[in-house]
């Protein structure tokens, strides 16, 4: 018995370091590298996918890693695994080893000309990989869309909930505010035969109108967002999440109300203005400002308010401002979002933005962990991701996942990733350099 | 409005009122003594219901067979109490097993995180009842012979009656447990502060346990009366009551009894009052508009202590 | 070890590969039902008349002289919106099915539908009365009759049967359908009888219980019936709250009333009481009979609306396949094929009337006035033509 435990503990080890070493060399591997080898999987995706699928018994391209297929044909799991491998493990695995010299030598030089233009193209080589892959199935291309809009969302929320520590319950309200802000910019000035009458400007000039729609409907739910902002002065906590979670009812018994947008009847016909590219620019912009936003002298003085409101007072914190600022901002991102959804979705009705929506999306800021814009981003793809390959599963589907999230609040109380800053430069930053190298190029 | 629709108002208002009530005082229970948001709660409101309906159907189907040899209008009545004692008894143990398995690995886990379970667990009771039971609702037994009462033009049924006495009953009967007994003295102290008090030998595990024991019973008795009142039982019946049931124990104050199972009953008042008056497609703007103003200007609630409510983060 | 790993996949792989079925001689049809959600009911109702299809027709049809496999894929939208498009474009280019037949209600159909139309891809809802969802949609098709339609239908009917004058409406004004078809109800009502002959126009809001504020108004404003366009889960307690607070007076639905469920939970409550919908369970004759009872034996419950609706979307696209005359493999093509075979439907004898498709791709129908006998079954009493 004894001997057994020592077997499979020594087996285990083995196992350890054999992981270990496979994965020394890749620990050379800059982010650079990574996504090339991304790029190259991709591209042999679209190459050869189709037909490696078709011998391997699929009819398609898995999608979502294949793993839809698996639940509804169990049979398929090995071939799905082989083409996993083949498309994704061994092109990524072989290409990052093979050009972690080459990518890190580009890395170094790119981080000492200019860190700014480096990131900028990490950017638009994460682009192009998200392009390149979603142009294989339209399916993948919506699912794409609607986890980077989640994204926003969900970093939004982060910013009330675990920057500010409050437990917010507004965030469908103020999504719907954009929403139905963005839409009617939209539907008004660029769609002919609509419901308020013809098109004010020529269609034409949509998509390049459309971001101030967006942030039309961000200031929108700003806006609204006053609502839950003044009373926060005086109050916060327990208190805070019911005024919040009234203000969530209030917007959407208004828009049932407002006859002008159809009611309960939703409104449709917005332009399909939404592309990938626009969506993930949008993502982009708002990960990059709210980092720095919570990063910035008041994201610090978030965290100071979240901690204790008095102390934060004492330290010459203007808590007031603080809050106003941290709820207008919030709002404006879910504002955005909401735009966005509704360009994709291009129909939205009250309905949607109830409590069943509140649930999503605080489930996906706590999954991935509070007070961490990485966090936020695992959240948001891990949950969509999950709750569209988990589809087959039907009813079993809101077990599992719930039965998941329980597990993951339990061994991670404050979530997947939580309490860490993201540093854009650390992450673009080649691995041949010392620490000190590195502070100098900056310099 | 005239009068007497005025008075018939007051009734209705009162019925909505007791539920809010009830299933509001099992949150002020958890939330005064734990500082949680027990999420699952409306959800725990719907078990409650569903075990009320099987309990209550096995009853009558017993009785049915001449074991319980009453007059009908007895027997209802024997089967009403009945169903009442052993489906909260029942339910308690729901509670027990939610705050053991969902709430005690988080005892030291942020607050929202708890939140979150709760939340979980909430949808895992839904879609766990849509899998076993299937979709099709089910039509509560009536336990209940209806009799309406004409007093002055005012239409009062005893069902409506029996509601509101339960309801006052059982948030009396809490009270009392609270304030007179020594659990109840536990229970507070524990709220006071629950870091201390474990170290003078009283088990925070029992105390919790305790709390949701009786919570959830309370959640199962409303859920019978659900079913008397509205006998259409759905698994989704408990979200919506839930949230607002939640709005009423926050509003009450933290730790506060009397408060929550008031502010249900405002809760109750607020909705058929604005309904009444006010054109009724415009009820929910109203209605959240006037507890926002009255938190805006009460912003601890009606009992509540303004301190109570920092987040434990 | 990698390479054991990678070799047995690889063979097993070869294996599964080569017993995998050939494609081109199945075809394909998507189902987007409501499995979880709001309304789990309605995904049953879906689903169960799905199968019983399938079944039917021997998991094979015949097209042009070649016998072709069947598959559904029935995929559940969680009654969301987005959901329900996600499906669609997984439907459409994933599983590359031919046709649609969902979502169900328009919350899901309108986004779907535009999904559909995008792909070029025919799709028939079962279900969805909002006008929006084939609104300028070549590909998109529905089954039921319209509100526009069905509103002033029930407005005459009272008018005619009880020759009353003050109606009061109870809806919920948080749902598209309710909503939709009491502002119909609406203003087919006020053509009849004038300006402010609806006396209340009252609403709740979705997962409501308690009407007792709205009754007691109504009441008062001395209206002579209710016109109430609920689900009939909700009709349940608006008729035993009515006739507990006193008001006795005739309360009149629409096609949500439709359901077996609705007697069960209503009681002797609603005997009597008139409702429009698609078909009369009770006394219903030839394939209707035939439907009924086979759903009957097989899931002991006389369908809902929405199984018989969805039975008869079944046997149309049956149908539009059918006359397409010849599938040839190409997706493109065969899905032109069935939509314009969809669009020349003529008097299609399904068992909710018969019916032909407008350019909008909504049909002509009649609706029928069914009463609640006292033995608490779907009679016959009226109908309405357009």
């Amino acid at each position: 018995m004894e001997l057994n435990v020592k077997y499979a503990e020594e087996n285990r080890s083995r196992f350890r370091n054999l992981l270990h070493k496979l994965w020394e060399p890749y620990k050379q591997v800059p982010l650079l590298g990574w996504l090339l080898a991304a790029l190259v999987a991709v591209l042999l995706e679209m190459l050869v996918g189709q037909p490696l699928a078709r011998l391997l018994g699929m009819s398609k391209i898995p999608a979502l890693f294949g793993v839809i297929l698996v639940l509804k044909t169990p049979i398929l799991i090995p071939s799905t695994l082989l083409y996993l491998l083949l498309i994704y493990g061994l092109p990524i695995a072989i290409t990052a080893r093979l050009t972690a010299k080459l990518t890190d030598f580009i890395a170094a030089k790119l981080y000492n000309t200019s860190t700014g233009l480096s990131i900028l193209l990490h950017v638009a080589l994460l682009y192009a990989v998200l392009h390149l892959w979603t142009s294989i199935s339209d399916y993948r291309l919506l699912v794409v869309k609607l986890t980077l809009i989640s994204i926003i969302i969900t970093l939004s929320l982060n910013v009330i909930n675990g920057y500010m520590g409050e437990f917010s319950c507004s965030h469908p309200g103020f999504i719907a505010l954009g929403a139905y802000t963005a839409s009617i910019f939209t539907i008004v000035l660029f769609v002919s035969e609509n419901q308020f009458g013809e098109a004010v400007l020529p269609p034409a000039l949509g998509p390049y109108l459309f971001p101030i729609g967006l942030v039309l409907g961000g200031i929108a739910a700003a806006i609204g967002a006053l609502l839950v902002a003044i009373p926060s002065f005086r109050t916060r906590g327990d208190y805070l999440a019911i005024i919040s979670l009234a203000f969530m009812f209030i917007v959407v018994s208004l828009f049932n109300n407002l006859e002008i947008v159809g009611g309960a009847r939703g409104l449709s016909n917005q332009p399909d203005y939404a592309n990938l590219a626009t969506i993930f620019v949008w993502t982009i912009l708002s990960i990059w400002i709210i980092n720095n936003f919570v990063r910035s002298t008041i994201g610090k003085a978030l965290n100071a308010v979240r901690d204790g409101e008095l102390a934060a007072s004492a330290m010459t914190v203007d808590t007031r401002k603080t809050k106003m600022v941290a709820f207008l901002f919030s709002a404006f991102w879910a504002g955005v979002a909401g735009g966005l959804f509704a360009h994709v979705i291009r129909y939205i009705n009250p309905g949607t933005f109830g409590i069943r929506k509140l649930a999503e999306v605080l489930a996906m800021v706590y999954l991935g962990g509070l007070n961490s814009v990485a966090g936020s981003v695992v959240g948001a793809v891990g949950f969509n991701l999950l709750s569209e390959a988990l589809r087959p599963l039907e009813i079993l589907k809101w077990i599992i996942i719930p039965v998941m999230l329980i597990l993951v609040m339990i061994y991670r109380p404050t979530g997947l990733i939580a309490f860490t800053e993201l540093d854009p430069i650390a992450l673009i930053k080649p691995k041949s350099m010392t620490e000190g190298e590195a502070d100098n190029a900056t310099s | 409005m005239q009068l007497q629709s005025f008075f018939q108002q007051i009734v209705n208002a009162l019925q909505l009122g007791s539920f809010y009530a009830l299933i509001a005082l099992g949150y002020s229970m958890v939330y005064g003594v734990l500082m949680l948001f027990n999420f699952a709660h409306g959800d725990v409101f719907m078990v409650g219901s569903y075990i009320g309906f099987f309990v209550s159907a096995g009853l009558l189907a017993l009785a049915k067979t001449g074991i319980l040899p009453l007059a009908d209008n007895v027997m209802l009545g024997l089967v009403l109490v009945l169903t009442l004692f052993i489906t909260m008894l029942l339910t308690s143990f729901v509670g027990m097993l939610i705050e053991r398995i969902g709430y005690r690995p988080l005892r030291n886990a942020p607050r929202a995180s708890a939140a979150i379970t709760g939340l979980m667990i909430g949808i895992i009771l839904e879609t766990g009842n849509l899998a076993i039971l299937g979709p099709t609702r089910l039509s509560f037994p009536a336990l209940i012979e209806s009799v309406s009462y004409d007093i002055g033009g005012v239409l009062v049924t005893n069902k409506k009656m029996v509601i509101v006495f339960v309801s006052i009953f059982l948030t009396l009967a809490l009270h009392q447990f609270v304030r007179r007994t020594k659990w109840g003295m536990a229970m507070r102290a524990m709220a006071f502060d629950f870091v201390v008090v474990p170290l003078m030998g009283i088990s925070i595990n029992k105390i919790a346990l305790l709390t949701f024991a009786l919570g959830s019973a309370l959640a199962a008795a409303a859920g019978i009366l659900f079913g008397v009142a509205y006998p259409v039982l759905d698994p989704y019946m408990g979200i919506l009551f839930g949230w607002k049931a939640f709005v009423a124990a926050i509003l009450g104050g933290r730790g506060s009894i009397l408060g929550a199972s008031l502010a249900g009953f405002m809760l109750g008042f607020i909705e058929i009052f604005v309904a009444a008056i006010f054109p009724s497609t415009m009820r929910d703007l109203i209605a959240f508009s006037i507890i926002l103003i009255i938190l805006t200007f009460r912003p601890h609630g009606f009992f509540g202590e303004p301190y109570s409510a920092q987040l434990r983060l | 070890m990698l390479k054991k790993v990678i070799a047995i996949a690889f063979f097993m792989a070869i294996i599964v590969g080569a017993c995998a079925p050939a494609g081109p001689d199945t075809i394909k049809i998507g189902v987007n039902a409501p499995i979880t959600g709001d309304i789990p009911k309605v995904g049953e109702g879906t689903k169960f008349a799905a199968e019983m299809w399938l079944e039917a027709i021997g998991g094979e049809l015949e097209i042009g002289g070649k016998t072709y496999a069947i598959e559904l894929v029935i995929e559940d939208n969680e009654a969301k919106g987005e959901s329900a498009a996600a499906v669609n474009q997984k439907l459409t280019t994933q599983d590359e099915v031919l046709v649609i037949v969902g979502p169900q209600s328009s919350k899901q159909a309108v986004p779907a539908g535009g999904v559909a139309n995008d792909n070029k891809t025919p799709m028939v809802s079962p279900w969805s009365t909002n006008p929006a969802t084939t609104l300028d949609r070549p590909w998109v098709f529905r089954t039921p009759f319209l509100d526009p339609f069905q509103g002033p239908v029930i407005a005459n009917f009272v008018t005619e049967e009880y020759g009353f004058t003050k109606a009061a409406v109870l809806y919920d004004v948080a749902s598209d359908y309710p909503k939709g078809l009491a502002d119909n109800f609406l203003s087919g009502w006020e053509d009849i009888h004038g300006a402010d002959s609806v006396v209340a126009f009252e609403s709740f809001t979705t997962a409501d219980t308690d009407f007792s504020a709205q009754i007691t108004k109504i009441k008062n404003t001395g209206a002579e019936f209710i016109f109430s366009p609920q689900y009939y889960n909700e009709v349940a307690l608006i008729v035993q709250q009515a006739h507990e607070l006193g008001f006795n007076a005739p309360i009149v639905g629409s096609d949500s009333w439709g359901s077996a469920e609705l007697v069960n939970l209503c009681g002797e409550d609603c005997y009597g009481l008139f409702f429009s919908t698609h078909y009369a369970a009770d006394g219903a004759t030839g394939a209707t009979k035939d439907f009924i009872d086979a759903y009957n034996a097989k899931h002991g419950y006389i369908p809902d609306d929405v199984g018989a609706l969805t039975w008869d979307t079944f046997l149309i696209i049956q149908k539009a396949m059918e006359d397409c005359g010849e599938i040839t493999g190409d997706l493109a093509v065969d899905r032109a094929c069935v939509r314009d075979a969809l669009a020349q439907i003529k008097n299609f004898a399904g068992i909710t009337g018969e019916m032909t498709f407008t350019e909008q791709g909504d049909p002509i129908k009649c609706a029928v006035i069914v009463q609640i006998s006292d033995e608490g079954t779907f009679k016959f009493y009226d109908q309405a033509c357009p």
